[in-house]
């Protein structure tokens, strides 16, 4: 589904907003700290729920006022849709079609969606925990069922971790044993995910640098058997928690599982935050991203919305042009936002539309065709 | 409010404390019941009554009157228990009619992180319950939550040493349901359990 029309309400700094997307490019110029970022922020949230920024929901509403709205129209097919989000500070509320949003998983899957922030280029040399955030974030997009195992590995977590923080021996089994299962799932579908993904990721980076280099990600874990099936990995889990355990006690805390693991970035078989340049990491994470869009293309059998959020000063001119030709090319709806229209390569782009934001009031400026 | 009767405001009071129950329908159940003097009368009564009598079952710890209750002292299957987490899930297990054996009421599921530990369970009841007893089977009806799930673990772990056979309720589609309307975890779950036909 694309998006063609939004209304926004009390969002951050946009107190009313009411707009209509091209279908290909749009454009939100303007000078830093008068809420591009905002509009952009608003979009992800239709798709997913939740901000690419941390924070709690009061952040996300307009100071003095009780609550924000945002509500998207766009065609699935040749029907129309609505999906609308009322936000207040005890939780979010979603609607379709003005129906309320009883299970969340009805809700996911209407509008998919990429951000590609210059959060994304310091993944290769951030924490794991980054990481990990990227890597949770990119399989649900592809397996909204990934949300469900996610939540309840977490809360498996810390009911083991509050009994070790106890130092209580009892019931521990049960709760190891959950864990590992939960953590065998979780982890089956991290790297379907990441095989799935190294493969195209590959290919984007020898279009971006040029034969004979290769890019690779592989998930890393400490389960390491031969078999990858639910039930090896689960029991290899279990084993290595098991041993740990005297250890997880005086720590009071889980040393091993999904929630340690990482995603290892690598070139020409080399770690990429060690031994690669900046340039290099720009485009390995360029093309992650491509990797990422032509993945959720052939899942969901049309193209992610991409938010852009100011890229231009992260990527030279020349992996900017490369990644926009990648865009020209897929019949993908794009949002960038920027400090000048001039940052970006419009060249061969025809289908635009441009809105100025000032001061968290946004203007359209007509759709060039 | 307007306090237009000091009695009728407490009923009100006291009816709003009910569970989903708010102003309006507190305001509603009120009238209603001052509109019919022997309903008011029979509720007072039950309500009295239901305290006075209730308790529960020493042996599976259900709700009940008489001590031990009719489910643990009638001709029911002896060799099978079915454990559940409270005495609404019994109901629900009677209420299929498909279980014949007795049961045994946990009042609660293991949660570390609420701080509900094994002993705060009536599990050392259950396992004195097994002792030098002709049961054959214990099935796990916890609740299918992360609790409910590690609960049904820890019970396995304790009780397949003993030479007791432990089941688990399975899980997966619900009967007369549509594919189309079930949730995406339920079918993975129903997926994995599949049976060859």
């Amino acid at each position: 589904m694309k998006l063609d029309t939004i209304q926004i309400r009390s969002f951050r700094n946009i107190r009313e907003a009411e707009l209509s997307f091209s279908d290909r490019f749009n454009i939100i110029v303007g000078k830093n700290a008068q809420g591009k970022t905002n509009l952009l922020e608003s979009i992800f949230l239709l798709g997913t729920m939740k901000s690419f920024r941390m924070g709690r929901n009061g952040d996300l509403i307009t100071y003095g006022s009780t609550s924000s709205l945002i509500k998207g129209r766009g065609f699935r097919g040749s029907v129309s849709r609505e999906i609308a989000l009322s936000i207040m500070e005890s939780g979010k509320k979603a609607f379709i079609d003005g129906k309320p949003v009883v299970r969340p998983s009805d809700f996911f899957g209407n509008l998919n969606m990429v951000v590609f922030s210059p959060e994304d280029i310091a993944m290769v040399r951030g924490l794991p925990e980054v990481r990990r955030r990227y890597l949770d974030r990119a399989v649900f997009s592809g397996d909204t069922g990934y949300l469900s195992i996610h939540h309840e590995y977490c809360r498996t977590l810390k009911n083991r971790n509050a009994l070790l923080k106890l130092g209580e021996r009892d019931g521990l089994d049960a709760w190891t044993e959950r864990l590992a299962d939960t953590g065998a799932r979780l982890m089956v579908k991290r790297e379907s995910f990441t095989d799935e993904i190294c493969g195209l990721l590959g290919e984007f980076y020898r279009r971006i640098a040029g034969a004979g280099e290769e890019a690779l990600i592989r998930y890393r874990s400490r389960a390491d058997t031969p078999d990858r099936s639910v039930a090896a990995l689960a029991r290899s889990l279990r084993d290595t928690l098991e041993k740990r355990i005297p250890e997880e006690l005086r720590r009071g805390t889980t040393l091993t599982g999904p929630h340690r693991d990482d995603l290892e970035c690598l070139l020409n078989n080399r770690p990429l935050s060690h031994h690669a340049s900046q340039g290099e990491q720009r485009s390995f994470v360029l093309a992650l991203k491509m990797a990422e869009i032509e993945y959720l293309k052939r899942r969901w059998g049309n193209p992610p919305l991409l938010l852009l959020d100011d890229m231009t000063s992260e990527l030279d001119r020349d992996r900017n042009g490369n990644f926009m030709r990648f865009l020209r090319e897929k019949d993908m709806q794009v949002f960038i936002t920027t400090t000048g229209l001039d940052n970006i390569h419009l060249s061969g782009i025809r289908n635009y539309s441009t809105f100025p934001v000032h001061d968290g009031r946004v203007f359209t400026e007509v759709a060039h065709v | 409010m307007i306090h237009f009767s000091q009695s009728l405001t407490r009923l009100i009071g006291e009816l709003k404390k009910l569970p989903g129950v708010g102003e309006r329908t507190a305001l509603r159940l009120a009238f209603h019941i001052l509109k019919s003097p022997r309903l008011g009368k029979d509720l007072a009564e039950s309500l009295l009554e239901v305290h006075a009598g209730v308790r529960f079952c020493s042996v599976c710890f259900g709700i009940t009157e008489e001590d031990p209750c009719c489910i643990c002292s009638g001709e029911r299957d002896e060799t099978v228990i079915c454990v559940v987490e409270e005495p609404q899930d019994l109901l629900a297990v009677e209420r299929s009619g498909a279980f014949s054996g007795r049961y045994h009421v946990l009042h609660g599921a293991l949660s570390p992180l609420s701080g509900v530990m094994p002993a705060d369970l009536k599990i050392a009841e259950l396992l004195r319950r097994l002792e030098g007893s002709s049961i054959r089977e214990i099935v796990l009806a916890t609740n299918f939550s992360v609790e409910g799930e590690a609960t049904a673990l820890y019970l396995g772990g304790l009780i397949k040493p003993l030479g007791i056979k432990v089941t688990r309720l399975a899980r997966g589609m619900p009967i007369g349901g549509d594919l189309e309307y079930v949730d995406s975890a339920t079918v993975q779950k129903a997926l994995e359990g599949r049976n060859e036909l």
